[in-house]
C-alpha cells in the first residue's frame, strides 16, 4: 500500500477535525475535534517516518501524544473549572467578549 | 515489531551537551519548579515575597547568564541537533526574561496571585518563559514543537487563572481553542516538511530545500503554508488574529502584558528562525504570501483599533498592526530586515510594557476598569501615569523622539532596501491611521476634565479584590504611592523608550549582533 | 527451550507477588471504613443505581485529569526501553532527571491538596 492512502487518511481526519472545531458547539466536542487534528499530524509524521526510513518522526509522535494529552486536561480543567462557576457550556453562549 | 526496531538502531552515541550554553534555560527552568514549591509553604509573606523574589532572582540570574554565554557570530550547539545558541536565540531570550520580570511586578499586588495562588503562578510564567527561550534556539521541528507548546500550555491555564472571573475562564477556553488550531496546523506542517526532506533538522532541511528537493515541491509548498498559518496564530497575525481582542480583554491584565511583548516576539523569533533559515531558498514562494499577510494585518489591526473604547483591547488591536509591521522585516529576508525586526521587538516591549502598566495601575483604583475613560483628566491628577502612557502612545505611533521612529525607521529603510518597497508604504500609511487612535487616548489623557472629582476608592460595583488599599484623605498622587512598582515600571519602561529614541545606538549594535546570527540570510 | 519461557515465568511471578503484595499491605494498614456504598456488590465509588439527572462529582474529574497526565509520561520510557542496551548511561541519567521532575509535579499535586476525594 502507498504512502499515499496513509496521506489521503490523515489528510482527510485532519479536515474532519478543523471542521469539527469550527461547526461545533460543545467545547468537549471541540477537544474531542482538536485530538483528531493532533492525531492527523501523527499519522502523517508515522507514515513518513516509514517512508523516509529514520525513526525521526516516529520519535515526533511520541512527543505529540503526550502534548496533545497536556492540551486536553488543561481544556478540560477550565472547562470544569466554568461547570463550576455555572457558566454556559456552549461556546456560542460563552460570548461575553465579542466582537 | 519491537524486534525490528531492536535490530535497525545503530550504535548510540549520546549527544553532545554543552551545560554552559544551557544554563539560562536551566535557570528558568529550575526557577519554574523551585516557585512552585516554594509556593507550597503556608503564609502571607511565602505567598507575597518569597515567591516573587524567587521567580525575580532566577530571570535575573538568566539575563546573568546570557550575557556570559554572550558571543557574536557563531553558532553554539547546546544540545547536539536539537537546540543551540546564537546571538538570535539569547538577545531575544533577554526580552523573555526582562518580559517575565515587569510581569511579575505588575502582578504583586493583582488579584490573580490571590486567586491562583503565588507559586502557580510564578511557576507556570516561568515555565512559558522557558518554552521561549527553547523555541528561540531550535534548531529541530520537535524543539520547536515542543518549546511552542511548552511556550502555550502555561499562558491558557494563566488566561483562565482569575478562575473566580468568567472573562478569565473565557479567555482561557476561547484562547486553549485558537491556540490548539495554531499548533495543530503547524505540526501537520512540519509533518509535511518532514516528509518532503525526510529530515527533521533544520539546516538539513535548508539544504535540501532548493537541491535535492525541488523549490515548488507539493509537500514543501503546502507544509510551509501550514506551518506559517500555525506561527501567524501564535503572533496574531491577520487574518488569525481574531482571538485577541478577546483574550486580552479577558485575560488578568499582567498576563495580557506577557502576552503582547514576550509571546509576540518568540512568535517572530521562531519565524525568522524558520523562513529565513531553514526555508530561505524558498524565498520566492512565501514571500508574496507572507507580504500579503503583513499588509492585511497592517491595515485590519488598524481599522480595528480605531473604535474601540477599552484599552486592552485598543492595545490588541495595536498588537495587530504592529505585528504587521514586524513581520514585514521577516518577509524581507536580508540581513538587514532580520536586524530591523530584533530591534523592532526590543522597542516594542518598553512601549507596551508602559501602556499596560498604566492601565494596571488605572484598572486597580477606577470603576471604570480597562475602559478610556478611566484615563481622563489623568494628565492633572496624577503625571506619573500620564506621561508614561503619553510616550508610550507617541512611540508606538512612531513620533520621533522616541524609540518607536527609530524602529519604523528602519523597518522601512529594510523593506526598500530588500525590494519590498510597497511594504514600506503600507507601515507609513499605517501609522498614519494608527495616530487616529494613540492621538485619542492622549487627549482623553490630558484635555479631559479630571475622573477623580469623587474620592471613591471603593467603588460598590469592583470586587473586594480589586480594592487598593484606602489610603485616609486620598488623593490622586496616592494611586502612585500605592502601588509603587506598578508605577516604577511604567516609568522605566517610558524612560527606555525616550533613551533608545534619542541615543538608540546601542541597541542597534546588539540587534546587528543578532542579525550576524543567520548566515543564511541575504 | 524451556528457558526461552524462563522470562515469561519470571515476569509472572513478579506480576502475582507484586500485586498479593499490595492487596496484603493495603489489609494491613489500610483505614478500614466500610459504608452501605463501598459494601455494595459492584463498588466503584458511586451509587450503583443511577437516575437520569446523576452528575458525576468534581472529584472524578479531577482524579481523571492528573491520571491522564501521569500516565501519558509513561509513554517516554517505552523508547528507553527499547534499546536500554544501546543507549547506556545517558538514558539512564535523562530517565532519572525525567522521574525526578515528575516527581515534583507529583508533590504538588498531592500537598496542595488535589488528590483528597472532595
Amino acid at each position: 500500500m502507498g504512502i499515499a492512502w496513509f496521506l489521503a487518511l490523515s489528510a482527510f481526519i485532519f479536515c474532519i477535525g478543523a471542521g469539527g472545531v469550527i461547526t461545533r458547539r460543545n467545547p468537549l466536542v471541540i477537544l474531542l475535534c482538536l485530538e483528531l487534528m493532533l492525531n492527523a499530524g501523527n499519522l502523517a509524521l508515522l507514515s513518513f517516518s516509514r517512508m523516509v526510513g529514520n525513526r525521526d518522526g516516529q520519535v515526533f509522535a511520541l512527543i505529540v501524544m503526550v502534548v496533545a494529552a497536556c492540551e486536553v486536561v488543561v481544556g478540560l480543567g477550565l472547562i470544569v473549572a466554568m461547570y463550576r462557576r455555572r457558566l454556559p457550556i456552549d461556546v456560542d453562549e460563552v460570548s461575553e467578549l465579542r466582537g | 515489531m519491537i524486534g525490528a526496531v531492536h535490530s535497525q538502531l545503530g550504535p548510540f552515541h549520546a549527544p553532545h551537551v554543552d551545560w554552559k550554553g544551557m544554563s539560562p534555560l536551566l535557570s528558568v527552568l529550575g526557577g519554574s519548579a523551585a516557585v512552585l514549591i516554594a509556593g507550597l509553604f503556608p503564609g502571607r509573606r511565602t505567598q507575597r515575597v518569597v515567591v516573587p523574589v524567587l521567580a525575580i532572582a532566577a530571570l535575573i540570574a538568566a539575563i546573568g547568564l546570557t550575557v556570559w554565554i554572550w558571543e557574536p557570530g557563531g553558532v553554539r550547539p547546546i544540545v547536539a541537533g536539537a537546540l543551540s545558541v546564537d546571538t538570535l536565540a539569547l538577545g531575544v531570550s533577554v526580552l523573555f526574561y526582562v518580559a517575565g520580570i515587569a510581569t511579575i511586578l505588575l502582578s504583586l499586588r493583582s488579584a490573580v496571585v490571590r486567586e491562583c495562588g503565588a507559586g502557580e503562578y510564578a511557576s507556570l510564567l516561568l515555565g512559558s518563559i522557558g518554552g521561549m527561550v527553547l523555541l528561540a534556539g531550535a534548531q529541530n521541528l520537535v524543539t520547536i514543537f515542543i518549546g511552542l507548546e511548552l511556550l502555550s500550555i502555561p499562558l491558557y491555564i494563566l488566561c483562565g487563572s482569575r478562575v473566580r472571573q468568567e472573562h478569565s475562564l473565557e479567555a482561557g477556553l476561547k484562547y486553549l481553542i485558537v491556540g490548539s488550531v495554531g499548533s495543530a496546523t503547524l505540526l501537520y506542517g512540519l509533518a509535511l516538511l518532514y516528509g518532503a526532506t525526510g529530515s527533521t533538522s533544520l539546516s538539513v532541511i535548508g539544504h535540501a530545500v532548493g537541491t535535492r528537493v525541488p523549490l515548488d515541491d507539493p509537500l514543501v509548498l503546502t507544509g510551509v503554508a501550514l506551518a506559517a498559518t500555525g506561527l501567524a496564530f501564535k503572533a496574531s497575525i491577520a487574518p488569525f488574529h481574531t482571538w485577541t481582542p478577546d483574550v486580552y480583554q479577558g485575560a488578568p491584565t499582567p498576563v495580557t502584558t506577557f502576552m503582547a511583548v514576550a509571546t509576540k516576539a518568540a512568535a517572530f523569533a521562531i519565524l525568522l528562525r524558520l523562513f529565513d533559515e531553514g526555508l530561505i531558498s524558498d524565498r520566492t514562494n512565501w514571500g508574496p504570501a507572507l507580504a500579503a499577510l503583513a499588509v492585511a494585518s497592517i491595515v485590519i489591526g488598524n481599522a480595528g483599533a480605531i473604535g474601540q473604547r477599552s484599552m486592552k483591547r485598543l492595545l490588541a488591536w495595536s498588537g495587530v498592526a504592529q505585528a504587521g509591521y514586524i513581520l514585514a522585516g521577516v518577509v524581507v529576508g536580508t540581513r538587514l530586515g532580520i536586524q530591523t525586526s530584533a530591534f523592532y521587538l526590543a522597542i516594542y516591549l518598553p512601549m507596551n510594557v508602559a501602556a499596560f502598566a498604566v492601565v494596571i495601575a488605572r484598572m486597580r483604583v477606577s470603576e471604570r476598569g480597562d475602559d478610556m475613560a478611566a484615563l481622563e483628566g489623568l494628565g492633572r491628577s496624577s503625571p506619573w501615569l500620564a506621561w508614561p502612557m503619553t510616550i508610550a502612545m507617541l512611540a508606538l505611533a512612531g513620533f520621533p523622539a522616541t524609540a518607536g521612529f527609530i524602529g519604523k525607521f528602519y523597518l522601512i529603510d529594510a523593506t526598500v532596501a530588500g525590494g519590498y518597497a510597497w511594504l514600506g508604504v503600507a507601515i507609513v500609511i499605517g501609522s498614519m491611521i494608527s495616530l487616529v487612535y494613540y492621538l485619542r487616548v492622549i487627549a482623553v489623557m490630558w484635555m479631559s476634565p479630571s475622573e477623580v472629582e469623587v474620592p471613591a476608592p471603593a467603588p460598590a460595583r469592583a470586587s473586594p479584590s480589586r480594592r487598593v488599599r484606602s489610603v485616609a484623605g486620598w488623593s490622586p498622587e496616592a494611586d502612585v504611592r500605592a502601588q509603587p512598582e506598578v508605577a516604577f515600571v511604567a516609568i522605566a519602561c517610558a524612560a527606555a523608550t525616550v533613551f533608545f529614541g534619542i541615543v538608540p545606538e546601542p541597541l542597534l549594535h546588539l540587534a546587528r549582533e543578532v542579525g550576524s546570527a543567520i548566515s543564511s540570510a541575504l | 527451550m524451556l528457558k526461552s519461557y524462563l522470562p515469561a515465568l519470571v515476569f509472572l511471578a513478579l506480576g502475582a507477588g507484586t500485586g498479593a503484595a499490595f492487596t496484603a499491605l493495603n489489609s494491613v494498614l489500610g483505614p478500614r471504613r466500610p459504608s452501605k456504598v463501598k459494601s455494595d456488590p459492584y463498588e466503584c465509588g458511586l451509587p450503583s443505581e443511577v437516575t437520569s439527572s446523576f452528575r458525576f462529582g468534581i472529584s472524578f474529574y479531577l482524579i481523571a485529569m492528573l491520571f491522564i497526565l501521569f500516565d501519558i509520561e509513561v509513554i517516554f520510557l517505552y523508547p528507553v526501553a527499547v534499546g536500554l542496551k544501546q543507549f547506556g548511561t545517558f538514558a539512564l541519567v535523562e530517565t532519572i532527571v525525567f522521574i525526578v521532575l515528575l516527581f515534583v509535579a507529583f508533590v504538588f499535586v498531592w500537598r496542595r491538596g488535589a488528590l483528597e476525594w472532595r
